[in-house]
């Protein structure tokens, strides 16, 4: 029987082998950041460990890193505190640091790629959920905590249980790519499948609907499994070639990965789910997690129409419902919204920027939001200005900040009020997730910006986005 | 390994609630424990009890890889989590630092134990005594080399040569 993907991925970067059990697997490239890590310095040094192979540790700050003017003295001093004591362990133990005033920081998963440290074929891990994002090179890319940065910081690899392999076929094409993204794509999985669907799995995303993806659309598909991948293309090669970080041997490397990187034709997968899009419609999140999401043309359901008789569901949504302050029944497009967020490692590349924009067309936000961009790094940042990109967010008065992962996860200034609604390109929706009391609705970056635009969400397929 | 229930008898519970994002930069694990549950159940924190257990349903801990969710609620008393299923990392997380014990029960416990109860953890048969209700479950048996991390008291006590 042939192989998926995921298991040539895997076997290939088998150290040790156990029967009902985890496999110590070796890890290609280690991405770090300030807030997963200091424990795991800190364990270092009190046991006298190295770091194994500095050379394949990449760090930058990205989580706490205020996004305002750089030239300023950081104010939150628990803050300032993390962002310092990861200078000392990178100065320490000799791994490559991407500070607060290098042109190459940035949210990890944004810089990764851009720097062309990302590779198909590679074992990445990072102190972070969302590590998932670099699948879209055909990475296995994993999200681990402090413990496990601290194994991999030491010893190069990781005990890992064997995920199973999970298939999701996306079928069709999207009618107005412009208004309809690859956000809208995963939303309407993640919808279909719940927030947990992936859990304990690999996915790897497959089919048409993936492969007219662009390389940071494709960098959009995060859906709460262990790792998601995509077979990497000439999209893929494309994007990483001539990067700052790409290795001089590239060429052959991409003869390589041509012949190996790919999912044989009678593969069998664990489990599967398949997606038509040809008339998916733009998505908004409704309630507490990313599988509480409807079309933008639908209504709140009530607890009962969302729970279809599983009463933990029910009880979830009548949470939901009464945290996000909605009624079922209430048209998505009548949800009145005060904050915009462009913005996290989903949804701040370049790409994002320039179709958010478009939607902008010289009008001014609604005079009831404040809405804010945040480019996912400092180079995705200059790209934009260079673009005039920014000149058209700011004077339609956006504000317009410096890279970091910023009001996704509310640790830095840039948090909700209590009871404030956000229309937000970040992944999560959590409560108090961009600050407590806080109510999140997921979207694409055109779906925010045109919600900036108008104060409440609008179906874009109806505007003219050339 | 005998201790009270706190049920919350919802899916989904994610590491934002358990520890909001604004007290990552909290290094004091004794303040850290003071916001747990935060997010979901304000009262958590006055009524935890040393040595209680917490009982949930399917995808417990998932979202964010943040260790300090585990340690929060290991700091404020709890020695196991009793779910339906768990999201990857916040199992790790709670075994490789030894926070606290992580058990995958089934329907059966789920619906049978209720808030308050009186269980009985028994790892040497896989077994949950429900000692307020008098009742037997299963629990799901760890897999071999996470149990031993268990054993040896976490990822860095295990010492796989001595396999």
């Amino acid at each position: 029987m042939g192989k998926t993907l995921f298991e040539k991925i895997w076997e290939s970067h088998v150290v040790v082998e156990k029967q009902n059990g985890p496999s110590l697997i070796y890890i290609d490239r280690h991405l770090v950041h300030e807030v997963t890590s200091p424990q795991a310095f800190d364990g270092l040094r009190m046991n006298k460990r190295k770091v194994r192979r500095p050379d394949l540790t990449i760090a930058t700050m990205d989580h706490n890193v205020p996004t305002n003017d750089r030239s300023l003295p950081i104010l939150d001093q628990t803050s300032a505190v993390q962002i310092q004591t990861l200078e000392k362990n990178c100065k320490d133990f000799g791994i490559k640091l991407f500070d607060i005033n290098s042109p190459n920081q940035g949210i990890v998963h944004v810089i990764g790629p851009q720097l062309g440290i990302t590779l198909p074929g590679t074992t990445i891990v990072c102190g972070d959920s969302h590590t998932s994002t670099h699948g879209a090179f055909g990475a296995l890319a994993l999200g681990i905590g402090t413990s496990e940065v601290e194994h991999v910081l030491t010893s190069q690899t990781l005990w890992l249980e064997k995920p199973k392999s999970f298939e999701i076929k996306v079928e069709g094409k999207r009618k107005n790519p412009h208004a309809v993204t690859a956000k809208d794509i995963v939303l309407s999985i993640i919808k279909n499948i719940g927030t947990g669907g992936g859990t304990g799995t690999v996915i790897e995303y497959r089919g048409q609907g993936i492969t007219d993806l662009s390389m940071e659309q494709r960098m959009t598909i995060e859906a709460g499994s262990r790792a998601g991948l995509i077979e990497p293309d000439e999209k893929a090669f494309d994007y990483l070639r001539g990067r700052q970080y790409t290795p001089k041997n590239y060429e052959s490397l991409v003869d390589n990965w041509k012949e190996h990187l790919k999912t044989d034709s009678d593969a069998k997968f664990e489990k599967q789910f398949t997606l038509n899009i040809n008339n998916i419609a733009p998505q908004v999140s409704w309630g507490t997690n990313p599988g509480m999401t409807c079309d933008v043309t639908e209504s709140i359901p009530s607890p009962d129409e969302f729970s279809k008789g599983d009463p933990n569901q029910k009880k979830g949504a009548e949470k939901a419902l009464e945290y996000m302050d909605l009624e079922p029944g209430t048209p998505i497009t009548d949800i009145k919204i005060d904050r915009v967020f462009i913005g996290s490692c989903t949804n701040a590349r370049l790409e994002d920027l320039i179709e958010a924009s478009k939607v902008i067309k010289e009008q001014k936000i609604s005079t009831n939001v404040k809405a804010m961009v945040v480019p996912g790094s400092q180079m995705v940042k200059k790209q934009a200005e260079e673009l005039g990109i920014d000149k058209i967010f700011i004077n339609a008065n956006f504000e317009w900040r410096e890279a970091g992962c910023s009001m996704c996860l509310g640790m830095n200034p840039d948090i909700l009020s209590p009871g404030e609604r956000c229309a937000s390109t970040s992944n999560r929706n959590f409560e108090g997730r961009q600050g407590t009391g806080g109510r999140t609705h997921l979207v694409s970056p055109v779906m925010a910006a045109a919600a900036a635009i108008k104060g409440h969400f609008v179906d874009v397929r109806e505007l003219d986005l050339s | 390994m005998k201790g009270n229930i706190i049920k919350y008898a919802q899916d989904n519970i994610d590491t934002d609630v358990i520890i909001p994002g604004q007290y990552l930069k909290v290094h004091d694990y004794a303040e850290l424990a003071t916001h747990a549950m935060e997010g979901l159940d304000p009262d958590f924190h006055s009524k935890v009890k040393e040595g209680d257990f917490i009982l949930s349903g399917r995808n417990f801990g998932c979202g964010s890889s943040r260790e300090h969710a585990p340690i929060a609620l290991s700091h404020s008393g709890i020695k196991a989590v009793l779910a339906l299923s768990f999201a990857r990392i916040f199992y790790r997380n709670a075994v490789d630092g030894a926070f606290l014990l992580p058990i995958e029960i089934d329907q059966d416990a789920y619906d049978g134990i209720s808030e308050g109860d009186e269980i009985d953890i028994i790892l040497s048969t896989n077994e949950i005594k429900n000692i307020t209700k008098n009742q037997t479950y299963k629990m799901k048996p760890f897999s071999e080399i996470i149990g031993k991390i268990i054993a040896a008291g976490g990822l860095f006590k295990y010492k796989p040569d001595q396999d």
